[in-house]
């Protein structure tokens, strides 16, 4: 063969193997001029006959020869192969990967919460489910004849122990141990004898938030909830106070957040009032610092309570409590 | 507590509307929790006269009337029971819409008879939901009055939640001083006069043997009194205020005791045994007839007024039946007295009878209040029940107590708010409360305390009523504070509980929430074994909740029963959450986490339908917590067989990380399955917290990455079925160098071929040195001793090539 003919079976090759219409006959066009027996092997023929002079040359062309064709060869095979795959499934399936889990709403609240008032320096704290009486009611001033120590009310184990009513114990546990600042917020289980109904659980949960320092005002319990209700209903969000009564606070107010929904002009959702009750909160009452050992001379503080479940239904528009612990996970996986 | 705003209006001269009195009420701390408009204009209502009352031909419990209409004689059809001739009711003649707008009254033919208008009820006037009969109006009123002459004006009530320490808000005057302090208006009180203030000393009609429970005790005598029924004005007043009105007598006791806040009583004095009252302790089995018709029996911690010889009435709770003021009564010894809060309280609770009287009595009543509400009581029997007053007030209190006084300081209330308050502004608040300010100078100031405010004892309690009557609306939101907090602790829990909610969910587990109080018998169809250590609730609910859960796997099959019930196929949860156990040193809690799986949750092809098996079961929740366990830094998991109370049997495991013992793996028994109808393997893992979040937040310190080419070889044996995967993975660990990287299962199989009682079993053993690249013949040597072991300790046949 000389130059002239080993470019054009060079030719040839290269377009019968880009014209190849599946991988079979790519295939057997790669052996009729790569194979052992292919042409490929006149060409290396010629190269050995070839005089000294011109092997130089034609070793140029074998070479050439070889890789543009096997360079055709695979670029074919590519080709084949990228349409062959789009071809063979169906890429309309449904994916097979296991789903993720979901958190349960509660949970959802609690840390939440926690993230916003840890965003305000407050620290988590726990305390356990049954309580002293002294914690849940004598440290927190609670008189011996008051309703909330009822029986009716309240979940008695014995003379001294009890289930917590309240968040507030855990207030107690962290001022005896620590030196002001307090600044701890203590979400967690509590229980109260109350029947089951749509707005109603025996079983429910709060979260406590306590700030003792040097000069804590009433103007600073305004700020800190109005930061955490605008963080967790809306940036629009509005917090109202009414003054109230509680044991363990004086002054003791319940506070109220314009409604997130109507942004206070009447809906549903705040039964056209345009406000929602949220909880209670006041300053710290001087006999519960007496009770912990804090001088009420040298720190004031305050404390709020807001009860988990009544913020879930708020924001989630949960119409019954009791969706919260049936656990159907219809219900669950929406949140 | 409900009060007309007439009534306050009174007091306080108020112009604002009912709905901006109860907003300034509500937000000065008496909450106004309902606004009630009552009455009406009464259009064409009149007052008619019943001349003539016949029963009705064709029904039983209707009659026929004569009404007089002040012109003319109408025939009537009346269903009311007191109807009665010669009677005065409400009268809507023909034409005429009822207040509610429900009936415009026409002619019409009851029962054949034809009727020309309507008696009314109270409940048909908009008054009260009384139905029980005819309204009956004051004889006095000529037939033809229009009927808005009788009943006023409509009027507004408010429904007032009073909170527990304001005991002085509990009446019409209270409620109007608190208008006074909020409007800065002047307080008008009611204007008492004509009744002597002497005071009786000595008085031997009345004794107190229990100064402790009656710290005072006054008592008027009042004669020649005729007991009939109260005035309009009055039973109108009464009886929007929610209280029944009697007669004239105990009408005016109820009418002070609303009107000031205490509490009395009226006895009929000639049946009192030697006319005398004793206030003493019961004896043990006395008994006495209460005014609601109840015998109770009484004892020595319920303290009586009782006459020479029996108890006339439960002191400070309610009146005895046999001393009550009747028809023919002519002489009555009026009671106003203070009775101990406590006392008064325990008695309610033990008769179980809650009234108007201890409802105040419990909260405190004012005692310098007693003798004023009596010579007001006094007054008004003189005026409206034509009785005298006989001599002078018995009263066994002695002078007067000074009034409470207590430091205070401007700048503290001004702290406390966060507000710049001026001194004189706090000064006009507390003395619009009748609280005097004493100056004491500079910043200092003495606040003399009025004895109806009981409440105010500290200087913070001065606080609260300044920023209540300035309005907690005043007080402005700062952004808050940023200051660090040195002595926080780091929340280490709170983080690592987070880390593991979020590697359950990322394992693709729900969380769920179940109460913390179950039944013993959810208990005992799991473990009956453990009652022993379970923490019952003394008074529960109901039985459904009526012990603290030992453990939370009970609700977590329930909860995937109840999941099942509604077609959900399969489902993965979790709760994190308490478990409660009784030790000899009480309940210990314990943070737990139980995961429960049901359905072919571990597919995720396309065979969701074939059975799942429950060595899959088991498998997919050990792959998960051994993924869990990873997640969480813990070492690898091994299983030790270990019975559990509810497990099918043989498929139950503890779990353990090293050396620490995690929890429990099981499958649920199929008696504890059916009873949620779960017919296929539910898996619930049941595990310590604790150890799960040891690891959590350790911080992880580089290893190097292998340098050097691993060489793999596998190896397939046939062993018996005893033979576990965790004995095999021990040996070759035993048997091959530290080379020995991974030990990775690739193949099962059983079979015909393998024959019974065994299985074939194949793993692919990477090796790999960190110093150099293993040659062939070193892997070689490391897989032959591996191979070696497995022959000699385990008996395997190895299937070579």
């Amino acid at each position: 063969m000389n130059n002239a003919e080993i470019q054009e079976l060079q030719a040839a090759a290269i377009q019968e193997v880009g014209a190849a219409p599946d991988a079979a006959s790519l295939e057997s066009a790669r052996v009729k001029y790569l194979g052992r027996n292919g042409r490929v092997q006149d060409v290396l023929l010629a190269l050995r006959q070839a005089p000294v002079e011109q092997k130089r040359e034609l070793g140029r062309l074998a070479n050439e020869f070889k890789t543009s064709v096997q360079a055709a060869v695979d670029a074919r095979k590519d080709a084949l192969q990228a349409s062959a795959s789009v071809a063979s499934f169906d890429v309309t399936l449904p994916g097979r990967w296991h789903g993720l889990g979901t958190r349960h709403p509660v949970t959802q609240i609690i840390d939440r919460a926690v993230e916003i008032f840890g965003q305000l320096g407050f620290t988590v704290a726990d305390g356990p489910d049954i309580e002293t009486t002294f914690h849940n009611f004598d440290a927190l001033n609670t008189p011996a004849n008051h309703p909330s120590r009822d029986p009716k009310d309240t979940f008695y184990l014995d003379d001294t122990h009890l289930l917590r009513t309240h968040t507030s114990p855990v207030q107690i546990r962290v001022m005896q141990s620590r030196k002001p600042p307090v600044r701890i917020i203590a979400p967690g289980r509590c229980y109260r004898r109350d029947t089951t109904d749509a707005t109603h659980s025996a079983n429910f949960h709060q979260v406590e938030g306590l700030y003792v320092d040097r000069k804590v005002s009433l103007a600073d319990l305004k700020g800190d909830l109005t930061y955490f209700a605008r963080q967790m209903m809306g940036p629009d969000v509005k917090i109202r106070f009414r003054p109230h009564f509680f044991p363990f606070t004086e002054p003791s107010v319940e506070y109220d957040f314009s409604c997130h929904v109507c942004h206070g002009a009447g809906c549903r959702v705040c039964k056209h009032s345009g406000w929602i009750e949220i909880s209670g909160a006041g300053m710290v009452d001087p006999h519960v610092f007496k009770a912990v050992g804090y001088d009420s001379s040298e720190v004031t503080g305050y404390a709020f309570g807001m009860g988990v479940e009544r913020i879930a239904m708020i924001l989630l528009g949960v119409p019954d409590i009791r969706m919260l612990y049936d656990n159907d996970v219809r219900f669950l996986g929406q949140f | 507590m409900r009060i007309p705003l007439s009534w306050l209006n009174e007091f306080i001269a108020l112009a604002e509307s009912p709905r901006e009195i109860a907003d300034r009420l509500t937000f000065s701390g008496t909450e106004v929790e309902g606004i009630e408009t009552v009455g009406s204009t009464f259009s064409g209502f009149i007052v008619a006269e019943v001349r003539a009352v016949e029963k009705h031909p064709n029904a039983d419990k209707l009659s026929i009337c004569r009404v007089f209409d002040g012109q003319a004689e109408l025939q009537v059809v009346c269903g009311a029971p007191n109807v009665t001739a010669g009677g005065r009711y409400p009268f809507a003649p023909v034409g005429v819409t009822l207040p509610d707008g429900s009936l415009t009254i026409k002619k019409a033919k009851i029962r054949g008879v034809e009727s020309l208008g309507m008696l009314c009820a109270a409940d048909e006037l908009g008054l009260s939901s009384d139905h029980s009969g005819l309204l009956v109006l004051d004889s006095t009123w000529p037939a033809g009055t229009p009927l808005s002459e009788v009943l006023g004006p409509p009027d507004t009530v408010f429904e007032l939640e009073v909170t527990p320490n304001r005991a002085d808000c509990l009446s019409a005057v209270g409620i109007a001083r608190e208008l006074a302090a909020v409007y800065r208006t002047p307080l008008a009180q009611p204007n008492i006069a004509g009744v002597s203030e002497a005071r009786e000393e000595q008085a031997p009609w009345v004794r107190v043997e229990d100064a402790v429970g009656c710290p005072r005790y006054t008592a008027r005598l009042l004669e020649n009194v005729t007991v009939g029924p109260s005035p309009d004005w009055m039973k109108q007043r009464l009886e929007r205020s929610g209280i029944r009105a009697i007669n004239n007598i105990v009408d005016i006791t109820n009418y002070v005791m609303l009107e000031l806040g205490q509490p009395l009583h009226a006895f009929d004095r000639d049946l009192l045994e030697e006319g005398r009252v004793v206030i003493r302790r019961a004896k043990a089995g006395e008994k006495m007839r209460t005014l609601d018709e109840q015998e109770r029996e009484l004892d020595p911690s319920i303290l009586v007024i009782a006459d020479a010889s029996r108890p006339v009435a439960v002191a400070g709770v309610m009146g005895g039946a046999g001393s009550e003021i009747r028809p023919e009564t002519r002489m009555v010894l009026l009671e106003s007295a203070t009775f101990d809060s406590a006392l008064v309280r325990a008695t309610a609770r033990k008769l179980g009878l809650s009234t108007e009287s201890s409802y105040r009595f419990e909260r405190g009543v004012d005692i310098e209040l007693a003798e004023r509400a009596s010579r007001r009581a006094a007054q008004l029997m003189v005026e409206l029940a034509g009785a005298r007053v006989v001599g002078g007030v018995a009263d066994t209190r002695p002078a007067g107590a000074a009034l409470r006084r207590i430091a205070a300081r401007y700048s503290f209330v001004r702290d406390v708010m966060g507000i710049a308050i001026g001194d004189a502004e706090i000064r006009a608040i507390l003395n619009s409360l009748e609280i005097q300010v004493v100056e004491q100078g500079g910043d200092g100031f003495e606040a003399v305390i009025p004895s109806f405010r009981a409440d105010l004892e500290r200087e913070v309690d001065l606080v609260e009523e300044v920023a209540r009557i300035h309005g907690l609306d005043k007080i402005p939101a700062p952004l808050p504070r940023s200051t660090v907090d040195p002595q926080a602790a780091a929340n280490q829990t709170t983080r690592a509980k987070a880390v593991l909610r979020t590697v359950l969910a990322g394992l693709g587990v729900s969380e769920i929430l179940n109460y913390s109080l179950v039944s013993d018998a959810a208990l005992d169809l799991f473990d009956p074994g453990n009652r022993d250590q379970r923490a019952p609730i003394p008074r529960p609910l109901s039985a459904d909740q009526s012990v603290l859960r030992i453990s939370l796997a009970p609700q977590m099959v329930e909860t995937l029963g109840r999941n099942r019930a509604h077609q959900i196929e399969q489902a993965s949860l979790y709760e994190l959450g308490r478990t409660y156990s009784r030790g000899a040193t009480g309940v210990t809690e314990t943070e737990s986490l139980c995961i429960g799986l049901l359905g072919p949750i571990g597919r995720t092809g396309l065979d969701r339908r074939r059975t799942v098996t429950a060595e899959e079961m088991f498998l997919w929740a050990k792959g998960l917590v051994e993924s869990l366990a990873r997640a969480v830094e813990l070492p690898p998991l091994t299983v030790r067989p270990t019975a559990v109370a509810y497990a099918e049997a043989g498929a139950s495991v503890e779990l353990l990380a090293g050396d620490t013992a995690l929890g429990t793996l099981a499958l649920v028994d199929r008696r504890i399955r059916k009873e949620w109808r779960l017919s296929d393997p539910v898996a619930i893992a049941e595990l310590r917290v604790a150890p799960l979040l040891a690891n959590v937040l350790s911080v992880r310190t580089y290893s190097d990455i292998p340098a050097y080419p691993s060489v793999a070889r596998d190896v397939a044996m046939i062993v018996a079925d005893s033979v576990t995967h965790e004995e095999i993975i021990r040996v070759m660990r035993e048997a091959a160098p530290p080379e020995l990287e991974t030990i990775e299962l690739f193949d099962i199989f059983k079979g015909a071929a393998i024959g019974a009682g065994r299985r074939s079993i194949a793993y692919s053993l990477v090796y790999r040195s960190a110093q150099r690249t293993l040659t062939d013949d070193e892997a070689n040597g490391y897989h032959e001793s591996v191979k070696g072991a497995l022959r000699a300790k385990l008996s395997a046949e190895l299937r070579e090539g």
